[in-house]
């Protein structure tokens, strides 16, 4: 009897979870996972009629565990590049079949084995005009509590970053970043730890900064053109912009992984690549793309600021991540 | 014999009890039981079997700094939370009863409110460009916005404010039933105000205030939305620390050993507290 009851319930799970014509888009929610629907999720869906459902935001907790429980209900999941480099060391993503997924035209920076670059952002320095007197300009002054007095907001987590901000701002040259000096980025932060207000989402960041409660600091560059969007008066400087890269991967065991193969190949396209970043102010990975966007949009994007740009070190983070984030939760919580 | 025939017959009331108690008890056994001991299995085999996720965590400067922590603001907020209940609640006991079945529909409204909600509407109330520090330099009482937000005076105003019902609704239980001609007699004894709230007053509602304590206490303990929202990094409850843990380090097993540990503790705690006052507590009214 109880034979047959589990019998039957995997059956209607397997059943309900496996339909051919749907799959499951995870991201980060907001006004970037809006993006991300309206300009790959919508074109794909009436184009092959397979149904997008969207969930979120994305948690590697998570996945970890549906891949640990061979239970894997997202296809497509949205996540930070040195996440997807760790977690395809460490057997959770299925390999990209690059027979669906055409890869000439992929920036190489942003795809590898395991994973296709979903956007690439940049971490500018944003400020609220009607609250902070004077102009920013690197990120040295963020570490100026004199000439800029205030609450500053930085990104909370263990997440490449505001180390390197902290080495920046004290005087470290670009090209000896790495690998970081954890000792002296985390001496420069403790010179403004009690003015730091940290911000554990994009919605945060930019509800932080418009509301002047911290009037300045470090936010996702789409974060910044959404705010500008709305009207909001906010000023941004490109000097020593960071870049990092979101990709999209496919658990292991993703239950619909030929829809998600499709599914990317769709997103990393020229079209669907131009319209994000038309809807999101964060970059194409694909080389074509920019051919298909308006020039007005082309001007607002990273890569028309690399002048000064940095690349934050992707590879280093994946390796020396736990590391990392074992100090910062030390030293954030002290 | 006789006597050996009621001992079953009380046995199988005992058995007719339990049976209509069986749905509950299953409720539990599934989603609290299994659960519990998954977590305690994950603790010792994640990544592998051994008890080095314990060693981890109390080898951890940060762990063992975020768990006092975690104490010293659930401390903190069911102290402010007694202080601030309890003349609620002596109001509520000796108000006319149609008038405070009143205030108690307001109280109870409030748990009925989204808990998100209630948090946000602080953050806007608390910040440093909220309501509060606006009117108060607007009346030119301060120059500087106080700081009420991302701090441990965040946390406490915030989950205060949500746990006040789980402390006036048992307090109010145990005022009612305190008979007010005691203190009358106190008065005409010759007890000042403060003696008769003192000497009667207080130890016969002792049990009301251990009961909700016992209660905001070990609700604060597990607490994630409230301080994530309104503290700072440097008062990070374990809850939000052990969410980092799983998401962010995708470290299952420490996780598991921390919850576990506060799992203990807290039942620790309820052990400790049904000793010390459950046996005063037989003849109360709450």
């Amino acid at each position: 009897m109880k034979l047959i009851l589990t019998g039957l319930l995997a059956g209607l799970l397997a059943a309900t979870a496996a339909r051919a014509d749907e799959m499951v888009f995870t991201s980060w929610g907001g006004t970037t996972q809006e993006a991300q629907t309206k300009s790959w999720a919508a074109p794909f869906e009436a184009s092959s009629g397979i149904k997008v459902l969207q969930d979120g935001p994305t948690d590697y907790g998570k996945l970890k565990a549906m891949v640990d429980a061979k239970n894997v209900t997202w296809d497509v999941v949205d996540v930070e590049m040195d996440f997807a480099i760790k977690a395809a060391k460490d057997g959770l993503l299925e390999p990209i079949d690059f027979t669906v997924v055409p890869k000439a035209d992929l920036d190489p920076r942003f795809s590898n084995d395991h994973a296709v670059g979903s956007f690439y952002y940049s971490f500018v320095l944003a400020w609220n005009k009607g609250a902070v007197s004077g102009e920013p300009a690197s990120w040295a002054d963020m570490f100026d509590t004199k000439k800029f007095p205030g609450k500053r907001t930085f990104y909370k987590w263990s997440a490449p970053g505001v180390i390197e901000i902290a080495l920046l701002a004290d005087g470290v040259p670009a090209d000896k970043l790495y690998p970081l000096d954890l000792d002296r980025a985390f001496k420069k932060l403790d010179t403004i730890k009690s003015d730091i207000v940290w911000w554990g989402g994009g919605a945060e960041s930019q509800q932080l900064v418009a509301s002047g409660e911290a009037a300045f600091g470090q936010l996702w560059n789409g974060r910044v053109f959404a705010l500008q969007q709305d009207g909001t008066d906010v000023g941004v400087s490109w000097n020593q912009n960071l870049t990092a890269a979101d990709v999209l991967v496919v658990p292991k065991g993703a239950k619909n992984k030929d829809n998600a193969m499709k599914f990317l190949a769709t997103a990393t396209s020229p079209t669907g690549q131009a319209k994000f970043a038309e809807a999101s102010g964060y970059a194409p990975i694909n080389t074509k793309a920019k051919g298909e966007m308006p020039a007005e949009v082309v001007k607002g994007l990273p890569d028309a600021h690399v002048d000064g740009q940095i690349n934050l070190d992707m590879n280093y983070w994946a390796e020396h991540r736990d590391e990392i984030a074992t100090r910062w939760y030390a030293w954030q919580t002290k | 014999m006789q006597g050996n025939s009621s001992r079953r017959g009380s046995v199988a009331s005992l058995a007719a009890g339990s049976g209509s108690a069986l749905p509950a008890l299953l409720l539990v056994g599934l989603f609290f039981i299994v659960p519990v001991v998954a977590l305690l299995l994950r603790s010792v085999t994640d990544p592998e079997p051994g008890l080095q996720n314990y060693a981890a965590l109390f080898g951890s400067g940060t762990y063992v700094r975020v768990f006092l922590n975690t104490f010293l603001v659930a401390a903190v907020v069911t102290a402010v939370t007694i202080l601030v209940a309890f003349p609620v609640a002596w109001m509520l006991a000796i108000m006319p009863p149609a008038f405070g079945s009143v205030v108690f529909g307001i109280i109870i409204l409030s748990m009925w409110t989204n808990l998100l909600t209630r948090t946000y509407a602080w953050m806007v109330l608390l910040q440093r460009t909220g309501v509060i520090n606006r009117t108060l330099m607007g009346l030119g009482i301060i120059q500087e916005p106080l700081p009420l937000i991302n701090n441990l005076t965040g946390v406490t105003i915030g989950m205060v404010y949500i746990m006040l019902p789980f402390m006036i609704l048992p307090l109010v239980g145990t005022l009612r039933a305190i008979d007010p001609m005691t203190l009358r007699a106190a008065a005409l004894c010759g007890a000042s105000p403060f003696q008769a709230f003192r000497r009667i007053l207080l130890p016969l509602s002792l049990p009301g205030i251990a009961a909700g304590g016992l209660m905001v206490f070990v609700m604060s303990l597990g607490y994630f939305v409230t301080p994530a929202l309104l503290g700072g990094t440097s008062n990070m409850m374990l809850a939000e620390m052990i969410a980092q843990t799983v998401r962010s380090l995708l470290n299952w097993g420490l996780g598991s050993a921390a919850a576990f540990v506060l799992l203990v503790i807290t039942m620790a705690l309820y052990a400790l507290q049904l000793r010390l006052v459950g046996a005063r507590r037989t003849g109360g009214g709450a």
